[in-house]
């Protein structure tokens, strides 16, 4: 496990030193937020008024938690370094190593992501505190259960991006898969919680990677409730074991049939 | 006690071919053709411990392929390989805290961190204790010459320092086999002559075997007392660098100043390179006819001055190459 600390130690020390670049990357996250608040006060005309169950507030708090989770995750740069990697042969520098790629690549990409998140919660709190005023009714230890279901949620998400780009093995490029299963996540999760879909989508939704990767552990930001947050980790604890067990086994199956450029 | 042992190994890779055009590239979609390319035939060979190996061969011959299965990268899809009584195919994980890998055109290090901080992770890695590492750090500090730039981010080092960096950094778990792909390209000559002291050094004080890949023949007279030449995927020569100097063309290189002209005209076993005013280049092929001879054609007492060499070693291995082609 040392190793992989490591791993994490070496990918954070690297962001550390472009920290201006990330927090400049943020300018999106701030126009996404202000432009979310509006569309939404636009639609609820009555700010106690509730919509499929989310006042205005949960719904602004449920888009900053979802957006720092999107944002924070940096799926697109993963997707493109892992295709690039196996295209151009680049992962047997890696496969040389005494470590699992899986692994290595998990831990490395945790060292951006942390540093993101930390700055995306700072800021997405402030902006709702300037836009709404006041903070979701919730407890300190609810608050550490949804960082702990935040985290949770990225490593399955990274995993199963990790198991989409490995897909290059087999093909050429798997980034047009990454693309869907981005749009995907961002349309029914990200964006709107699962509820705002139709009734007979709703349980398909709920046994999905969106309900583990975003909804999940934005619905308990804005609702806690110990049922939902029972419910949230038996999923993400299944998602985790199936997607641990998913990257694997692609990747050993395909790095059988490694090419390398030049030899 | 053989530390590589390869048996009869093949890898064939398949390649998409596409037509010309767009035209070419919608039918690739629709009715892909692949090229099988048969990038390493049947080699074997074996390898001591403590030796240093050069292996060659031209662009394409499969000579990284062979060292990428060496090291367990890529599979192969017949043949054994034994690497420290390992099998890379099945434990290259185990077999990856014996092995190091050196790949010149290939940045191993982490660019935005200190040559100090790679190391450190290196270390980790290979699950080597912190106290242990630092211990490493500091006996490669003073061999490798490294005080000036430790703690300069990797990205702002120059090639040369960076190669010294890169070689470290697969030293650090003290490796029994090293494997250097090209670990000078790109290097100016003062810098090219101090990586291989030190490689020189380093096999001497840790007893580490090397297979050395390179297109620069200096590296391989210079370090390697063995060389594999491979070539269209198959190995052409298994012979010590002394063989292969002296004995593969048997030819030498007499280049004379004369006193007078002497007009001469090529003769069995004497091929005139040069003959330029008072100055004469001639090869001689000692299979058919001696040195004194092509000297008394020329005429002691007309010899200012004379020089008899080898043929470079850069023309045999090319003769070798070429030979290989045919």
């Amino acid at each position: 496990m040392k190793k992989y600390i490591y791993i994490f130690k070496s990918e954070l020390m690297t962001n550390l030193q472009y920290i201006f670049d990330i927090i400049v990357g943020f300018i999106s996250y701030c126009i996404m937020i202000f432009i979310f608040f509006n569309l939404w006060k636009y639609i609820y005309s009555d700010p106690s008024e509730l919509i499929n169950g989310y006042s205005m507030g949960q719904m602004i708090w449920y888009v900053i938690v979802t957006e720092i989770l999107w944002m924070s995750l940096g799926g697109r740069q993963l997707s493109k370094k892992i295709c690039n990697d196996v295209r151009s042969g680049n992962i047997a520098y890696n496969i040389n190593k005494p470590y699992n790629y899986v692994g290595y690549i998990l831990f490395s990409h945790m060292g951006l992501f942390l540093l993101k998140f930390i700055l995306l919660t700072i800021l997405g709190v402030v902006l709702g505190l300037i836009f709404l005023g006041s903070f979701p009714n919730i407890s300190i230890l609810s608050i550490v259960l949804v960082l702990i279901s935040c985290l949770f949620a990225t490593i399955i998400n990274i995993l199963l991006i990790t198991t989409i780009a490995l897909i290059s093995f087999y093909i050429e490029d798997a980034n047009p898969f990454y693309w869907l299963y981005s749009k995907v996540i961002l349309i029914l999760g990200t964006i709107f919680p699962i509820e705002f879909f139709p009734v007979f989508l709703q349980p398909i939704f709920k046994y999905s990677p969106i309900y583990v990767v975003s909804y999940g552990p934005a619905k308990l930001f804005v609702d806690f409730n110990w049922n939902s947050c029972i419910e949230i980790f038996i999923l993400q604890g299944a998602y985790l074991i199936l997607s641990i067990l998913l990257s694997n086994f692609i990747y050993k199956k395909g790095v059988r049939k490694l090419n390398v450029n030049g030899g | 006690m053989a530390v590589i042992t390869v048996k009869d190994l093949s890898k064939n890779f398949k390649v998409k071919v596409k037509e010309k055009g767009l035209k070419g590239s919608i039918k690739s979609i629709i009715k892909p053709k692949y090229n099988i390319i048969k990038a390493v035939k049947n080699i074997s060979f074996s390898i001591e411990k403590g030796e240093m190996v050069a292996f060659i061969g031209p662009n394409g011959a499969g000579k990284s392929t062979s060292i990428k299965m060496m090291t367990g990268i890529l599979f192969p899809d017949k043949g054994e390989i034994d690497v420290l009584g390992l099998n890379p195919e099945k434990d290259r994980r185990k077999l990856a805290y014996s092995i190091g890998c050196v790949f010149g055109q290939k940045e191993q290090l982490w660019t935005h961190l200190t040559p100090y901080d790679n190391f450190k992770f290196f270390g980790a890695i290979y699950d080597i204790p912190e106290k242990q590492v630092e211990k490493k750090i500091d006996e490669f500090r003073e061999l490798f010459e490294l005080d000036e730039f430790i703690n300069t981010p990797v990205r702002n080092l120059s090639l040369g320092q960076r190669i010294r960096c890169e070689i470290v950094a697969s030293l650090i778990h003290e490796p029994k086999v090293l494997f250097l792909d090209e670990p000078t390209i790109g290097l100016d000559p003062v810098v090219k002559e101090k990586i291989r002291t030190l490689i020189k050094r380093m096999n001497k004080e840790y007893k580490t075997t090397v297979i050395l890949t390179s297109h620069d023949v200096s590296d391989i007279e210079k370090l390697c007392k063995r060389v594999i030449i491979v070539n269209k995927g198959q190995i052409v020569l298994d012979d010590t660098m002394e063989n292969l100097k002296y004995h593969y063309l048997n030819k030498k290189i007499i280049d004379a100043k004369m006193k007078e002209k002497v007009n001469l005209e090529d003769k069995d076993g004497i091929t005139i390179l040069k003959d330029k005013d008072y100055n004469l280049k001639l090869e001689v092929d000692l299979k058919k006819t001696s040195i004194s001879e092509a000297i008394n054609l020329l005429n002691t007492d007309n010899i200012i001055d004379i020089n008899i060499s080898n043929v470079p070693l850069e023309q045999i291995i090319s003769s070798i190459y070429k030979d290989g082609d045919k």
